[in-house]
């Protein structure tokens, strides 16, 4: 008897439950293992490799500066700085492996970055930059700070690394920061140049631990937090209500904040289109992979839509000032409507498209405490 | 085993049990208010003052437990206290008017009637686990504020882009003390103290309410305040006390908070509109004298407040859980969930089952959990089988799974 209610019961609750999917080519189909060759050796190494050598760049520009600091050697930096800032758009979405464990991006790009404890660290001259708690303190974004922001002019800015009493600690802390960045770097491309390139390639299978699975949620979890929210949302206020100028990428130089986004976006959408790193050529990727599936959403190409958006968004952005603290101050409803192209992307990519690859999302929001 | 005997009871528990605890009731015609506004002869009978301060002390001491900068072990001991050591009168709080209160945190940890009355060796052993943990975040953790932190070593930790702040066991003592006032002062107060009979009818608090004999000079009597104190601990910092479901979560980092938070699990929607209904019948059938329905609406409470704290526990048990199963644990995170899970299981023994005189889980079983947590090198080793194996002995005590507590 008991077996009986228990069965019905089951019955009941299962019942609810039937599965209801519409025939078409099945996702385990398609040669998931493809994509991940493509990224790995099409996107993600010659990205990586082309930011090492740049980032090997930076940290000769400073050591240079550090040697002479002039004006020229100055400018020089600075270029470098600019270029390499512009090359880690293009890895700071592959945040997995050595990436992952080095907590790579915290390292490398968040702002707005912590002036205080920058001038403490420096004029204390005992700091330990593998400590969490100064990841705000270092990277591009410290850089930012020790190359434009120290003073409203060159020559006051020069002065603090030639006649200021730190002067010496100074050159010390730029140095240290380019070679920090250039090892990071260098132990990451290392790990996708051998054995992890390998692993992440023939983890081809699908579930939650499948290489694809965990590249895919990166790609989104970075699209939405450091793309959308941290380029544009958070300065615009999206989230805290009152907008938040100096919370701008590149806020010292001033000027690069939309070529920075730009060069992001390009990145994002490269990822999605399996776009081979600067070239045009393209191979297999989640485009193709949802082509595959013939997946429509309203009637329309899912690809077909998240392409127009990136494009939508980006003709949003190309309208707003280079420097996008002078837009949040002068108009700000142009941020806002670069956010929400950007904001319909995510549902795109993060609903639609998870849903037709069967990917569940492995990150949630915190609860903030 | 088998299955059927132990599925079917909890089936039939759950189906029978929505109809015993329902706010209807059925002999009156008391209806329940919309709001927690009583008055006479037009001016408010309600007052929680001491519970908003006590609310608003332990939020002050919280926060400067990681202000590395300006806190030291006097001061945050003043704060838990609010008394110098050796009992003087101390103005540790930034807000002053929270210096001008002579009530305390210390004094309510552990301090219920039902439980600790004539329990006092217990009482003091809770309050003075508290000091241990300030004293071991200024002892331990200050001193290595920039140390990386390892297993056995103290110091900094990354969680996400958060930096948290650990013993050589992995725990944040900061998170154990907030988390474990949830049950130690909060609970323990509203569902052992206040809503007690042995406190609602202590004396002749009866007989006062049946006379309309007040409190004082105050407007209001003896009974209507207990009732309203309790009140106060989860609603005594609302925007709107009146009303507060409507920010409920938003009001504290206590109860309130938590009760928002389990309102937001699908699974446990419409909980926060029940304890608030409780309260606002229990109040209002305390003014009718009606105190079958009061007691009804008590027990209603002391099952609620426990599930929420319950279901908190398991929440933090199981996402510190899924984080340590990853490949490349983010250890940090992990820590986080479980300091805070840590702090929600210590609180178990402050639940109470409804119409019984005991918690849901006692001292005893709680500290056999926080043994398994803390063994060895703590956080570092402990393992997901452990987890989940405390977060199926808590469930197993409740209405609810380790799947509807964990999503």
């Amino acid at each position: 008897m008991k077996k009986a209610v228990l069965s019905l019961l089951a019955t009941l609750i299962l019942w609810g439950c039937t599965d209801s999917t519409p025939t078409g080519p099945d996702v385990d189909d398609f040669d998931r293992e493809a994509i991940l060759v493509n990224w790995a050796d099409n996107l993600i190494s010659p990205a990586l490799t082309h930011f090492a050598s740049l980032t090997e760049e930076l940290n000769t520009a400073a050591s240079t500066f550090s040697e002479d600091p002039t004006q020229q050697n100055l400018d020089a930096l600075r270029d470098e700085w600019l270029v390499s800032y512009k090359a880690w758009q293009h890895v700071s979405m592959f945040e997995m492996g050595e990436a992952m464990q080095l907590r790579y991006r915290d390292n490398l790009n968040i702002y707005p970055t912590d002036t205080v404890e920058i001038r403490n660290n420096i004029e204390e001259g005992s700091y330990n930059l593998e400590l969490p708690s100064l990841n705000n303190s270092q990277g591009f974004p410290a850089l930012d700070y020790l190359l434009y922001g120290l003073a409203d002019s060159d020559t006051d800015l020069l002065s603090f690394y030639t006649t200021d009493v730190h002067a010496d600690a100074y050159k010390a802390y730029l140095t240290d920061l380019t070679l920090r960045i250039d090892t990071l770097t260098d132990t990451v491309l290392e790990a996708w140049t051998t054995d992890f390139r390998n692993d992440f390639v023939s983890n081809s299978g699908n579930g939650a631990n499948s290489s694809l699975d965990m590249m895919v949620n990166d790609y989104i979890f970075y699209y939405e937090k450091a793309l959308r929210a941290g380029k544009i949302g958070i300065p615009a206020g999206v989230f805290s209500g009152s907008s938040l100028s100096s919370h701008v990428e590149g806020f010292y130089s001033g000027e690069f904040s939309k070529e920075l986004f730009l060069e992001s976006l390009d990145a994002a959408q490269n990822f999605f289109r399996g776009t081979h790193f600067a070239t045009n050529e393209t191979g297999e990727s989640l485009q193709s992979y949802l082509l595959f599936l013939d997946t429509m959403k309203d009637g329309e190409s899912l690809v077909s839509l998240i392409n127009n958006q990136f494009a939508l968004a980006r003709q949003e952005a190309e309208g707003l000032d280079n420097n996008f603290a002078n837009q949040v101050e002068t108009d700000n409803e142009k941020m806002f409507t670069t956010y929400d192209e950007l904001q319909k992307n995510v549902v795109y990519l993060k609903v639609d498209m998870l849903q037709a690859l069967n990917i569940n999302v492995d990150y949630v929001d915190s609860d903030g405490d | 085993m088998n299955f059927s005997k132990l599925l079917l009871p909890a089936l039939l528990a759950t189906t029978l049990f929505s109809c015993d605890l329902t706010n209807s009731a059925t002999d009156s015609s008391l209806e329940t208010p919309e709001t927690y506004e009583f008055n006479r002869d037009g001016e408010s009978s309600v007052s929680f003052t001491g519970q908003t301060a006590r609310i608003k002390m332990a939020t002050e001491l919280f926060g400067a437990m990681s202000d590395f900068d300006n806190s030291t072990e006097e001061l945050l001991l003043q704060m838990y206290r609010n008394q110098t050591a050796d009992g003087g009168d101390a103005d540790p709080y930034s807000d002053p008017a929270l210096n001008t209160e002579t009530k305390s945190v210390k004094s309510k940890v552990a301090a219920s009637t039902d439980y600790f009355s004539a329990n006092s060796a217990i009482s003091a052993e809770i309050k003075a686990q508290f000091e241990e943990w300030i004293s071991g975040q200024i002892n331990e953790v200050f001193p290595n504020e920039n140390q990386l932190a390892e297993q056995g070593v103290a110091g900094q930790i990354a969680d996400g882009s958060s930096t948290r702040y650990v013993n050589g066991k992995g725990f944040e003592y900061d998170q154990l003390l907030a988390k474990s006032l949830n049950g130690a002062l909060i609970a323990d107060q509203i569902l052992n103290n206040y809503l007690s009979t042995s406190v609602l009818d202590a004396g002749t608090n009866r007989t006062d309410n049946d006379n309309r004999v007040l409190d004082g000079e105050s407007n209001y009597t003896t009974m209507e305040h207990k009732w309203d104190e309790a009140y106060g601990y989860l609603y005594g910092t609302s925007q709107n006390p009146a009303n507060p479901t409507p920010t409920v979560g938003d009001d504290d980092i206590f109860v309130n908070k938590y009760l928002g938070s389990v309102e937001a699990d699908e699974d446990f929607a419409g909980i926060a509109q029940d304890v608030f209904d409780a309260f606002a019948l229990g109040r209002a059938a305390i003014v009718e004298g009606e105190y079958d329905i009061r007691d009804q609406q008590a027990q209603i409470i002391r099952e609620k407040i426990s599930t929420v704290i319950a279901v908190r526990a398991v929440y933090y048990l199981q996402s510190g859980k899924i984080i340590l199963e990853q490949e490349n644990p983010d250890y940090g995170a992990a820590f986080h969930d479980l300091s805070e899970g840590y702090g929600f299981v210590y609180s178990l023994q402050f639940t109470r089952v409804s119409n019984t005189e005991g918690p849901y889980l006692t001292k005893a079983e709680v500290d056999g959990f926080l043994a398994q947590l803390t063994e060895g090198d703590g956080l570092w080793e402990v393992s997901p089988e452990t987890l989940d194996q405390i977060s199926q002995d808590i469930a197993a005590n409740f209405d609810f799974t380790v799947e509807e507590a964990a999503n």
